[in-house]
């Protein structure tokens, strides 16, 4: 439970991620981030102390990224008026900041969630 | 212990996903509506390159292919070989650009709002409906379905929404899906027939017959009759003087008696002073070119997206170009080969209202002509989000629906008492119909025969054609009324108070070619007194139609560019007359500010321009003075709510009645005010207010920055998606009627051609698409603001040399 993993395979735990998050949310619902992320943790048997974090890296990456990816192939003015909306400022910087951060919680959580099941 | 301590962060997880997945108040569904791969992110739109872009797209329904063109505006040109696809394709196009917005104007029509945002949107829904929104819709649906060719068109317009709503995943849906977290439900030709509906709700649906009750009961007949004349001092009426008659009147109907209704407040819409319009149509021999021009801007409230959604429809038979209304068929205010259209409010009086006696608190009958008469019962279901649903019963006598049960203090103790609504909009009717021919007139006789089958909300139809006709209906179906009949409440045992007919419509007022060589209408008085029949005693004030008439009778060698420049005149013809008068009495307290403004008002050119002081300090001391005058007799008494006299009866009495009891503030005890001195106080009360609001005179005091004209989005407080602080002059009683919230919703001006080559302008703030990720949402506000126009594309085949086009769909059958 308290192994230690090697950056080397966390870093690929988060790609392995990142790339399923990323074909989930093509396919599937938005919350299949997380049930997807949380099987991952329970597969792949990641420790309870760095599920979460991985998750939420992923998730962050995944979202933030995306959203920076979908912004910058349909330039509109649609992020500056939602981040006057939700109230940002018009911050579309900050908006992306959020969109991860939603992300980043939905798969660490799950992916928590997923550890803890495993490692009772 | 450990089991639990497992579970947790499962547990956690959810209530988090849940959380996330659904709407906690305003607050939208966060996880669906962030996500980059569902939510907003995926609504934006890149703008469109200038290359001509192909697509295909496979749609079930068609009978064969359909070719669209859309232009640098985002115009969509649909070419197709028969009416039924024409229309399919309208449903499919309209949707796929504002399929929210269309179910949302519906639903509120529906009074179906709270389904969506939950309990508070049911006071509107209540009121829509008791109103007799949806009674009023399946009505006039049955009388769309006497027509076999609406019915068609009405179906196929369904069968393309539908084909489009049903080739969403949620992932596409339009944004504000996401924002308030619901989905588009099946559209059904019922909804067209709920949004037309609507308009008379929009247009036809004020009224001040309880208003004008309490000031009988209060002051007595004599006084309500010589502040609220049935015909303004200073008028220019529509149907111009002297235009011989082609009718032989039928007789009016025997007046009911003098009924003094029960006076009280009740809950019914202010008639909106700005919303109204301005059209004319100019013929050939006062033009360069020397064929009609035809001009309309109808004034509404502004908002995103916009109301209008400009198409070309062509099939066999048809090719027409204009501004169409989301969620019904056809082109509404537009042009074609021949002819061009356009249309403005007619402020007659249709809708009345009819005090009923109940025989008990059952309310099974009601007393009329010396009987008890059976009501009948409507129910009307309310599904609330997140609350149980709500059933309410609608009375109905055979005026119409009882909008308002007693639950105050009743008028006799032993009668409960309440008001059925007399109203056009209840009637069965055929408007589809008109705007299917009107689309397909060729000539004067199609169109006056296209008017035949209109009824509400009732329109001045203002006609050009390449024949080099010229006319102008006053259309719609009016109630055969004696004078001043619904002027007040009225009394619903009474039969001789009942709507008994309608005028004729061949004798609506209309004029053809006259001599003065124009026709116009802008809201004001229909006719003048010389007209047989009673048709209301208040329209809109007639400013903007005297401004229109005079400039159209000074004009000659007209060009399209002529008249957009009266499109967008801002000259206040009010401040001609009133200025003068208001500054001959001024007193102007010594000081500075006073000083100035009063300096501001001498030097001011009567414009009512974008960066104009003098309109700022004018309007609002006129509106200061006009509320000195009145509120203090007028609106003293919140439970009996009663108009105040309108500006021309307020000018008579400036300069007529000096010693009127009006000028008198009765709210000052001991001491009696001239006119000398209401008109001062009033001034320096406006100096004081511009200055607490925009600090010392200077630009801050510029008129669109005291006006604030806005289009806003149709959410309520969604600033973010809305275009506020525009900077346009005008105002409401400007020919470029621009306010705070209301202003042209659609420019168009048409020069006709012998050869069907038509040349049009036109502009309306906002854009095509209804998406605020796309370019074309609110592309279209700048040029409006500025006054300018837009080339209209009018094409004769799916091909433009000129270099408009930007993309070609190809809609096929989906087997």
């Amino acid at each position: 439970m308290n192994q230690s993993l090697s950056f080397s395979y966390q870093l690929a735990i988060v790609l392995v991620m990142v790339v399923i998050g990323a074909i989930a949310g093509i396919y599937l619902p938005w919350y299949a981030l997380g049930i997807l992320f949380g099987l991952l943790a329970y597969i792949l048997c990641i420790p309870t102390g760095r599920a979460f974090i991985l998750g939420l890296v992923s998730g962050f990456l995944l979202w933030a990224i995306s959203a920076y990816w979908m912004d910058g192939q349909h330039p509109s003015s649609l992020p500056g008026r939602m981040a006057n909306l939700f109230p940002l400022g018009g911050s579309v910087i900050g908006l992306y900041v959020v969109t991860g951060v939603l992300g980043g919680l939905t798969g660490g959580l799950w992916a928590w969630a997923g550890a803890k099941l495993r490692f009772k | 212990m450990k089991y639990i301590k497992s579970i947790f962060p499962l547990a956690l997880a959810i209530i988090w996903t849940y959380a996330l997945h659904n709407s906690w108040g305003t607050l939208p569904p966060l996880g669906k509506l962030m996500s980059p791969f569902h939510g907003f992110w995926v609504n934006a739109e890149a703008p469109e390159s200038s290359e001509l872009s192909e697509e295909n797209l496979q749609i079930p329904g068609l009978e064969k292919t359909v070719t669209v063109v859309y232009d640098e505006m985002g115009v969509p040109h649909v070419f197709a070989k028969n009416d039924h696809d024409l229309y399919v394709a309208q449903g499919y196009l309209t949707a796929k650009d504002r399929l929210w917005q269309m179910e949302f104007q519906t639903h509120f029509a529906g009074g179906r709002i709270s389904e969506i945002v939950g309990e508070k949107g049911m006071v509107s829904d209540q009121f829509q409906r008791r109103m007799g929104a949806v009674y009023g819709a399946e009505k006039s649906f049955e009388g769309m379905k006497e027509d076999p060719k609406a019915t068609e068109t009405l179906l196929a317009y369904s069968d393309g929404v539908n084909a489009y709503i049903e080739s969403l995943t949620e992932r596409d849906y339009p944004l504000e899906y996401k924002l308030l977290n619901y989905a588009p439900e099946k559209w059904t030709p019922i909804k067209s027939a709920l949004f037309l509906k609507n308009m008379s709700f929009v247009l036809a649906s004020g009224t001040d017959d309880l208003k004008m009750t309490n000031i009988l009961r209060k002051y007595g007949k004599a006084v309500a009759e010589d502040l609220f004349p049935n015909y303004p001092f200073v008028e220019s009426p529509i149907i111009p003087v002297g235009t011989p008659r082609d009718f032989k009147p039928v007789p009016i109907p025997e007046s009911p008696k003098d009924f003094i209704g029960l006076g009280s407040a009740m809950k019914t819409p202010e008639k909106d002073p700005n919303i109204g319009s301005n059209n004319w149509a100019v013929s050939g021999n006062k033009t360069v070119s020397g064929l009609p021009i035809l001009a309309n801007d109808p004034h509404l409230t502004l908002s995103l997206p916009s109301i209008w959604y400009q198409m070309q429809l062509v099939a066999p038979g048809v090719n027409v170009y204009g501004s169409t209304m989301p969620g019904t068929p056809n082109v509404i205010v537009g042009f074609n080969k021949n002819v061009a259209w356009g249309v403005t409010n007619v402020g007659s009086d249709i809708l009345d209202w009819y005090q009923v006696k109940f025989k008990d608190a059952s309310k099974a009958e009601y007393w009329h002509d010396g009987k008890w008469k059976k009501t009948t019962m409507r129910i009307e279901k309310f599904n609330i989000k997140g609350k149980e649903s709500f059933v309410d019963t609608i009375f109905f006598t055979h005026h119409g629906p009882v909008v308002y049960l007693s639950h105050e203090k009743p008028f006799k103790s032993n009668i409960p008492v309440g008001h059925a609504l007399r109203w056009i909009a209840h009637e069965k009717s055929q408007e589809l119909t008109t705007f299917y021919k009107l689309n397909r007139a060729a000539n004067y006789a199609d169109y006056a025969q296209a008017l035949t089958y209109y009824s509400a909300p009732a329109q001045n139809f203002i006609f050009a054609s390449n024949q080099g006709d010229i006319a102008l209906w006053v259309n719609g179906k009016f109630p055969l009324k004696s004078y001043t009949q619904g002027k007040y409440l009225l009394d619903g045992t009474d039969p001789k108070a009942d709507w008994t007919g309608f005028i004729p419509q061949s004798h609506n007022p209309h004029a053809k070619n006259p001599v003065r060589g124009f026709l116009s209408s802008a809201n004001q008085s229909s006719v003048d007194p010389s007209y047989p029949y009673y048709m209301g005693w208040q329209y809109a004030p007639s400013e903007r139609g005297r401004r229109i008439n005079e400039r159209l009778e000074a004009m000659s060698k007209i060009t399209m560019d002529s008249l957009r420049g009266l499109q967008n005149d801002n000259f206040n013809i009010r401040a001609r007359t009133l200025l003068p008068l208001l500054m001959a009495k001024l007193k102007s307290p010594a000081g500075g500010v006073y000083a100035q403004a009063a300096n501001e008002l001498k030097r001011w050119n009567l414009q009512n321009a974008t960066n104009s002081q003098g309109a700022t300090i004018f309007e609002n001391w006129v509106s200061l003075l006009h509320d000195a005058i009145w509120s203090d007799e007028f609106a003293a008494d919140e439970k009996a709510p009663m108009n105040s006299p309108s500006m021309d009866r307020t000018i008579k009495m400036m300069q007529e009645e000096p010693n009127a009891v009006w000028w008198d503030n009765v709210k000052t005890k001991n001491k009696k005010e001239n006119m000398e001195e209401i008109i001062s106080a009033s001034f320096k009360a406006s100096v004081d207010t511009l200055v607490k609001k925009h600090g010392p005179i200077g630009s801050e005091w510029a008129w669109y920055k005291h006006k604030q004209t806005g289009v806003r989005h149709l959410i309520p407080g969604m600033d973010a998606l809305s275009r506020l602080n525009i900077p346009t002059g005008g105002g409401g009683t400007i020919v470029n009627a621009t306010t705070t919230k209301t202003g042209p919703s659609w420019r168009m001006i048409v020069e006709l051609s012998k050869e069907g080559k038509p040349r049009a302008h036109g502009v309306y703030p906002g854009g095509q698409s209804g998406n605020p990720g796309s370019a074309h949402y609110d592309d279209l506000i700048d040029t409006w603001a500025k006054g300018e126009l837009r080339s209209l594309l009018y094409l004769d085949k799916p091909e433009d040399a000129t270099g408009r086009l930007r993309k070609k769909i190809i809609l096929s059958i989906k087997k």
